[in-house]
């Protein structure tokens, strides 16, 4: 059996990096589709240009001479793919707990996992090589209700820059478990109002108790405190049609915003989280009635929310393939959902959710340049990124898997050089 | 049969055994103990259907356009250019895909079926770390909501195995995708039983955490090696001895492998563990049929093919543990490539989601090959979920392609089975439509599924 050595992606590829995309500020991307996943939608022939991170220019025959140029006919444009919810940069295997930065036993609503971010996971570039180019990074679930707040990071790698943003949300589950769902209630109310009666006469607790206050420190109070004044969205992980309702009336008493998660039952109640203005995240093919919380899970959960008017961000539940939201957004396309709504899901919808779309989730002037080039549609499971770009610069695909892959294809013959020294 | 206890004539009906054994017994022919349990599943007679303008990857490794396929009495009875026949019924695909009905190998529906509770959980006996007297057919709870799920993606026939606590699980069984209150009704008729075996981190977690063994890899392989002993041992004694000796679960099934009746399916990661299973297969003189979850196969693709071994493989799944650490895109596609394209490479998912969509995990692995220069057509990688898993399962005579004289098993896919946006349309089994998209309201509930939202309406 012969084999080509290269397929053509791979030559665009090496083409590709062969230039040393990082020396320079400026890149033209020239003559691609272009999915702007803004009200803009779709540009065909269209370059872009980008200089010092950002995105300054999106036309047809833009020049610029002192530009790298890269040719990306026939392929597509999005903006970078953005994990609505995983624990990318915390985890690097599941069942190993010393690999693990994503649950404490110390602290609940305020539990920060900022200072836990691992930028040299393995996860990071392969995740970057299926198009994720930024990250909410939040603690899993924990044994209170409260499992802390989320950051943003992006997926570059490196070991000096930082998160982009810090504690812009914080994360609940409620439903099923060892407790009654009222207790959990319960537990939210009276957790909400010790924070507001702390807020009353705060210098009184802190002499009281500078670190606990009956199991929640004076950290968790600050931080519900910052959900009470609007500051942040509390993400709610729960499945059920009617619990859903419940955290929709905790949040009007309240007058806090609520993010869904999971919320596999959703469809049932499509327009009135559509008129809350609560937006879902979502992983479209968890159709599985897993637990009594469930039972009315279905695949088209997706698209009915969308058709209702719901804003959906498309996640996947594996921190480890977190790119394969691509492959959860293709299949609610197949079960109805529209192909840009989908791309949204992806990136637009989740930079505005999280307070993030000045800088992220579309393709805009202005805008950072966080881009991928695809080799064929994205949402298709067949097609890979050709080229990904980090503020502005082209940053590797190699990962771990792939320098595996090289090594192995090698020893087998079934290549006849190596596609990288290995 | 009643075995004479005097010993010359033992030796002429074991010898005779073998001799039935190797022709395939008929039911009535079996001893008393293997009468019971039999697959009850028995289609009624499909009418005739002939399927006009169909793209068909076969799973024999053509694909063939513009093809028709003639059903009729639960059979395929022709395919290619069939002159139109009066009096079947005619569905013009209008050059739709066609493929096998799919193959799951791997599945825990049933055994752990969904909605996850304490009292269906009942895939792992993990109570002692070599059970092989258990079956997976006696934990099977038939009302498993996921099974519906599963046609829907075009799965006709699965595999259900005890869990991978244990060194040696159990014995698995192949069901078809047919809904019966009894799990008999639900049995590949003719199927051989296969014995679950598992490497490296689960035992030896499960176990070494309650300071038993094993809790280490060798204290793994010590345990699969004294099973072997035991199960000689047993068979030895049995030959041997002038009474017929007292039953035992455990022997009957390891004696069964070692007699090449069962075929072993075996829950490994590592490239090192598996060459290790092989050397222990050697010394007791049995087959590995298949390694699962086989994240490192490409590692040893080249010894996989060589000693005619398959590998069900997930497209993409890793990072769980430190032994799905090493996963690669291509790791299907090498093992399929290896040594001049002899490997045996089967897709599977593990997860009642992803077996909705083994089309699509068969997609991501064909892709990630043909983008490091392989060159793999859509009709050898529909053999990863059809052809392939049905050799491992012992019934490639009956399912896995579309060849005349098979099942009438197959799915028409609304695009090309091989992009994230085809559904199956229509699901065959047995020649019978037991799934249309166009009608998605008229196929066969799970009794779960009934009024368990709404009391009036079904779940789905």
């Amino acid at each position: 059996m012969k084999y080509l050595l290269i397929t053509t992606t791979f030559i665009l590829c090496f083409l590709i990096s062969g230039v040393n995309a990082a020396e320079s500020e400026k890149i033209l991307i020239q003559n691609a589709t272009v999915i702007t996943a803004s009200d803009s939608q779709i540009l065909e022939n269209t370059d872009i240009l980008i200089d010092s991170g950002l995105i300054v220019g999106i036309g047809s025959n833009l020049v610029a001479n002192d530009a790298i140029k890269i040719d990306a006919s026939n392929q597509i444009i999005t903006p970078g793919l953005i994990a609505p919810y995983s624990q990318l940069g915390l985890m690097e295997i599941q069942l190993e707990r010393e690999t693990r930065d994503d649950s404490t036993q110390h602290y609940s609503a305020g539990f920060s996992i900022v200072n836990a971010f691992n930028p040299s996971s393995t996860l990071i570039p392969y995740n970057r090589s299926g198009g994720i180019t930024s990250a909410i990074v939040g603690p899993s679930s924990a044994k209170s209700i409260y499992s802390g707040m989320a950051s943003v990071f992006k997926l570059d790698s490196k070991l000096v820059t930082d998160f982009v943003a810090k504690d812009i949300a914080m994360a609940v589950s409620f439903g099923a478990g060892s407790d009654s769902r009222a207790s959990q209630i319960l537990m939210l109310e009276d957790t909400f109002n010790k924070a507001l009666r702390y807020n009353d006469s705060r210098e009184q607790y802190r002499l009281l108790a500078d670190f606990d206050y009956d199991d929640h420190t004076v950290r968790d109070l600050e931080a519900i405190l910052r959900v009470l004044n609007n500051e942040i969205p509390l993400i709610v992980r729960s499945n059920r049609a009617k619990d859903l309702l419940r955290i929709i009336s905790l949040g009007k008493k309240y007058g806090i915003k609520i993010i869904f998660h999971g919320a596999k039952e959703a469809w049932r109640i499509a327009e009135i989280i559509a008129e809350a203005g609560i937006p879902v995240i979502l992983d479209p093919m968890d159709n599985l009635p897993s637990s009594f919380d469930a039972i009315a899970a279905r695949m088209d959960n997706a698209y009915l929310l969308n058709k209702a008017g719901v804003k959906i961000l498309i996640t996947s539940q594996d921190t480890h393939n977190s790119y394969l939201s691509r492959q959860g957004a293709g299949n609610a396309v197949a079960h109805g959902l529209p192909q840009n709504e989908a791309i949204k899901a992806l990136t637009a919808n989740v930079a505005e959710v999280f307070g993030l779309s000045d800088e992220l989730g579309t393709i805009e002037e202005g805008k950072v340049a966080d881009l991928v080039i695809w080799d064929g549609n994205p949402l298709e499971v067949s097609s890979f990124a050709t080229a990904v770009f980090i503020d502005g610069k082209q940053v590797s695909l190699v990962s771990r898997s792939t320098r595996l892959r090289d090594r192995y294809l090698q020893k087998l013959g079934l290549t006849k050089q190596p596609l990288i020294e290995n | 049969m009643k075995i004479n206890k005097k010993f010359p004539y033992l030796l002429i009906v074991s010898c005779l055994c073998i001799l039935i054994i190797n022709c395939s017994k008929t039911d009535s022919e079996l001893e008393p103990q293997n009468q019971a349990y039999l697959s009850t599943y028995k289609p009624d007679t499909s009418e005739t259907i002939l399927i006009r303008n169909a793209r068909v990857l076969t799973g024999s490794g053509d694909e063939l356009d513009n093809a028709s396929i003639l059903m009729e009495n639960n059979k395929i009875t022709a395919i290619g250019e069939i002159p139109l026949d009066t009096d079947a019924k005619v569905i013009d695909v209008k050059g739709k895909w066609i493929t096998p009905g799919i193959i799951d190998i791997h599945s825990h529906m049933g055994v752990y079926p969904a909605p996850g509770l304490r009292s269906n959980s009942d895939g792992n006996e993990a109570t002692n770390p070599v059970t092989p007297h258990v079956w997976a057919e006696h934990s099977v709870w038939t009302h498993d909501p996921q099974f519906t799920l599963a046609l829907k993606g075009g799965i006709t026939t699965f595999h259900v195995l005890p869990g991978s606590a244990n060194l040696i699980g159990g014995r698995g069984v192949t069901l078809k995708n047919v809904r019966s209150v009894t799990v008999q009704g639900m049995k590949f008729p003719g199927a051989p039983y296969t014995l679950k075996m598992a490497c490296g981190e689960n035992p030896k977690r499960v176990y070494g955490n309650r300071n038993q063994e094993p809790s280490t890899q060798m204290a793994n392989v010590a345990g699969y090696r004294q099973a072997w002993i035991d199960a000689q041992d047993y068979m030895k004694k049995a030959e041997e001895s002038r009474k017929t000796p007292k039953r035992d679960l455990a022997m009957e099934t390891l004696s069964g492998v070692l007699k090449g009746e069962i075929l072993i399916q075996n829950h490994c990661y590592r490239g090192e563990e598996m060459a290790i299973m092989l050397d222990i297969a050697k010394e007791f003189n049995y087959k590995v049929t298949a390694f699962h979850h086989a994240i490192e196969a490409y590692k040893v693709a080249d010894l996989l093919a060589d000693q005619g071994v398959c590998a069900a493989m997930w497209a993409d799944w890793w990072g769980f543990k430190h032994e799905a650490f090493d996963m690669v895109w291509e790791n299907v596609a090498m093992v399929d490539q290896a040594e001049n394209g002899t490997g045996c490479a089967i897709v599977h998912s593990d997860s009642a989601i992803g077996t909705q969509h083994l089309n699509q995990e068969a997609a991501k692995a064909r892709a990630a090959g043909n983008r490091v220069g392989m060159n793999i057509s859509r009709a050898r990688a529909i053999q990863w979920i059809t052809l392939n898993p049905a050799k491992a399962l012992g019934i490639s005579d009956q399912v896995g392609s579309l060849e005349v004289g098979k099942m009438a098993d197959l799915v028409i896919w609304d695009g090309d089975p091989f992009s994230v946006f085809s559904k199956a349309e229509k699901v065959f089994i047995d020649g019978h439509l037991k799934y249309d998209a166009e009608n998605d309201h008229a196929y066969e509930r799970t009794d779960f599924d009934l009024g368990i939202i709404d009391p009036e309406e079904s779940r789905l």
